[in-house]
């Protein structure tokens, strides 16, 4: 079964279309934030949810929690429709909201506690993850209010996490968090797939999410631009190759997935794609001081998606102004 | 209702609830002492009408009989702005200000329905707006005894008195809820609520002080709070279903109203 789908998901915020303006017009304030979205997430995997500000990322979120209601389409979390359902998806959800605020004069002991008895299941997960995320007794006796960014952070994280949910649903997960905290957050993460929990997460920092998802939706102006596991995806991406030469260059013009051959000051650059074995043969007979083939990066498969649209208008039929690449972090 | 819900919101508001009905009891003990105190001297004063009459019947109180003072001292802006504490201010924070702050993401996040939601911060608002009217009554019997006047009380009418007031507030506060419920920042919800109130209040008391205004009271929420006459044993019943009306219809709305907006991310 699949922990979320959605078929021809659409949310548009705005007036409807007037007499005035024909439909379809931007100036009939309508924002697309979502539009036909359809992806399907399988139980105990690990998927990402990649797009820069203002791209649907939030919206899609909320939409599966039943705090928004679509336009058109239909979306389920765990067998359960997210509209009719909300209540008895969110017992099984955990949570996590991008920049998560607390009610600010409670110490982290309590909020915990409470969120807790609200969400109705007891907090099997917590010490575990409060020791993983270093948060002690004495940090968690002191008011909200006084923590710092990255451990507000550290407490959404747990409290999204503590009852131990089927499914984890996470905004920016690792905003505000150190490198260390980050590793941290990483080794949860594979300890929930380990035990066949569902991660969902949407993120804006590329190497994160390729280091730890199974799977990648990639969403552009509410569009889905792409659906694939990150193996895929990268074997798809050209890598950027370097030699020092220490002698003639070898003859690469026509081997298979060479491109952008550049030859001077004694080195030679190139681009590979695919399988590399047609290249390998070819360089095997030429003296070589020194290799560099740079590994494809998630990076480059994000930008292709939007890169193109710097250049390109406005999408007419939509107010939102978000820019493509704002906000994105390799 | 939820609870855990419930005992989160007591938590963060029983100090205030303490301040605000203890605050409400020391008003409420003072005007039985103004009026043992004044009470003869402020009836001589209007008899030789070096004031006009109306003045003496400040939204349906006087200073010249024990239930006329005790109906001043819930009329009076002091007592309006301690009461408002609960049944704007509380109310109006509790889903637009959650909202704007961000908290009500994480609340929302619970396997709790917004109807749900409501009812709880709808039942804790009524609790706290009918601890703070029960404060200005004990204030008014303590004020009572001190001055020996209990006699004077129509006791037995206490219960209704409490009641009068407290649907006074409860029909104020379903309004603050609504709106709450149906804006997405704490100033539209507040604001709005404010100039309603507001707008009632100098209704009630334009309408006191000035005859020709007397038919514009019936349109103040206001109009319905009658302690006067609750205590002299002749209550309106017309006074407790207009507000019962108010409130249910507020209700109703904010029912329909909240469970089927969208909760876009706080901005």
């Amino acid at each position: 079964m699949s922990a979320i789908e959605t078929h021809g998901l659409t949310k548009r915020y705005g007036h409807r279309p007037s007499r005035i303006h024909p439909p379809g017009h931007a100036s009939e304030g309508l924002v697309r934030a979502l539009e036909d979205l359809t992806i399907d997430v399988r139980e105990g995997e690990i998927f990402g949810f990649l797009g820069p500000n203002g791209a649907g990322k939030s919206t899609m979120i909320r939409l599966l929690l039943g705090f928004l209601h679509p336009t058109a389409g239909h979306a389920s979390v765990l067998g359960l429709d997210s509209v009719h359902a909300s209540v008895a998806i969110r017992a099984r959800v955990g949570y996590l909201p991008g920049g998560i605020a607390f009610w600010d004069g409670l110490t982290g002991e309590r909020l915990l506690d409470e969120l807790a008895a609200m969400s109705g299941r007891p907090p099997i997960r917590r010490a575990a993850l409060l020791d993983r995320l270093e948060l002690s007794p004495s940090t968690l006796r002191r008011t909200v209010r006084d923590y710092s960014r990255g451990m507000r952070q550290k407490l959404g994280v747990v409290q999204a996490l503590q009852h131990d949910p089927e499914l984890a649903i996470l905004d920016e997960p690792t905003e505000g968090l150190d490198p260390l905290m980050q590793h941290a957050f990483y080794a949860i993460l594979e300890e929930l797939r380990q035990a066949g929990r569902t991660i969902f997460f949407s993120s804006h920092i590329l190497s994160e999410v390729e280091r730890v998802c199974d799977r990648v939706a990639i969403v552009r102006q509410g569009r889905l631009v792409a659906l694939e596991d990150i193996p895929t995806l990268l074997a798809r991406r050209k890598r950027n190759v370097e030699i020092r030469l220490g002698g003639a260059p070898p003859e690469l013009v026509g081997v298979q997935g060479v491109s952008d051959v550049w030859i001077g000051d004694g080195r030679l650059t190139c681009r590979l794609e695919g399988d590399m074995a047609p290249f390998l043969a070819a360089i095997a007979r030429v003296t070589i001081h020194d290799l560099t083939i740079e590994p494809a990066r998630l990076e480059e498969a994000f930008l292709e998606f939007y890169v193109p649209d710097v250049l390109d208008a406005p999408d007419p039929g939509t107010t939102d102004g978000a820019d493509p690449v704002a906000g994105i972090r390799a | 209702m939820n609870r855990a819900l419930f005992a989160h919101t007591w938590r963060a508001n029983r100090a205030r609830v303490l301040i605000v009905a203890v605050a409400l009891a020391i008003w409420g003990t003072f005007l039985p002492i103004i009026y043992d105190s004044f009470g003869s001297t402020f009836k001589d004063i209007f008899a030789s009408g070096a004031l006009p009459p109306q003045f003496a019947q400040f939204g349906g109180g006087d200073v010249f009989s024990l239930s006329g003072s005790i109906a001043i001292g819930f009329i009076h802006p002091i007592a309006v702005g301690l009461n408002l504490v609960f049944a704007v201010g509380f109310t109006t924070a509790a889903i637009a200000g959650e909202r704007q702050r961000g908290t009500l993401e994480v609340l929302l996040s619970r396997p709790i329905s917004r109807r749900v939601v409501y009812a709880t911060l709808a039942v804790s608002g009524a609790l706290f707006v009918g601890i703070a009217v029960l404060g200005s009554i004990v204030g008014s019997v303590i004020g009572a005894s001190l001055t020996g006047r209990v006699s004077e009380l129509g006791v037995s009418q206490l219960p209704l008195l409490w009641l009068n007031g407290a649907l006074l507030y409860w029909a104020i506060g379903a309004i603050a809820l609504l709106a709450s419920a149906s804006f997405d920042r704490l100033s539209q919800a507040l604001g709005l609520t404010l100039a309603i109130v507001v707008v009632s209040y100098f209704l009630d008391v334009l309408g006191s002080l000035w005859p020709d205004a007397k038919g514009l009271q019936p349109y103040s929420l206001f109009h319905y709070l009658d302690p006067k006459t609750i205590l002299a044993g002749i209550p309106h019943a017309g006074d407790v279903a207009v507000l019962l009306g108010v409130t249910v219809v507020a209700v109703v709305a904010t029912l329909i109203v909240f469970p089927r907006r969208d909760l876009a991310a706080p901005s």
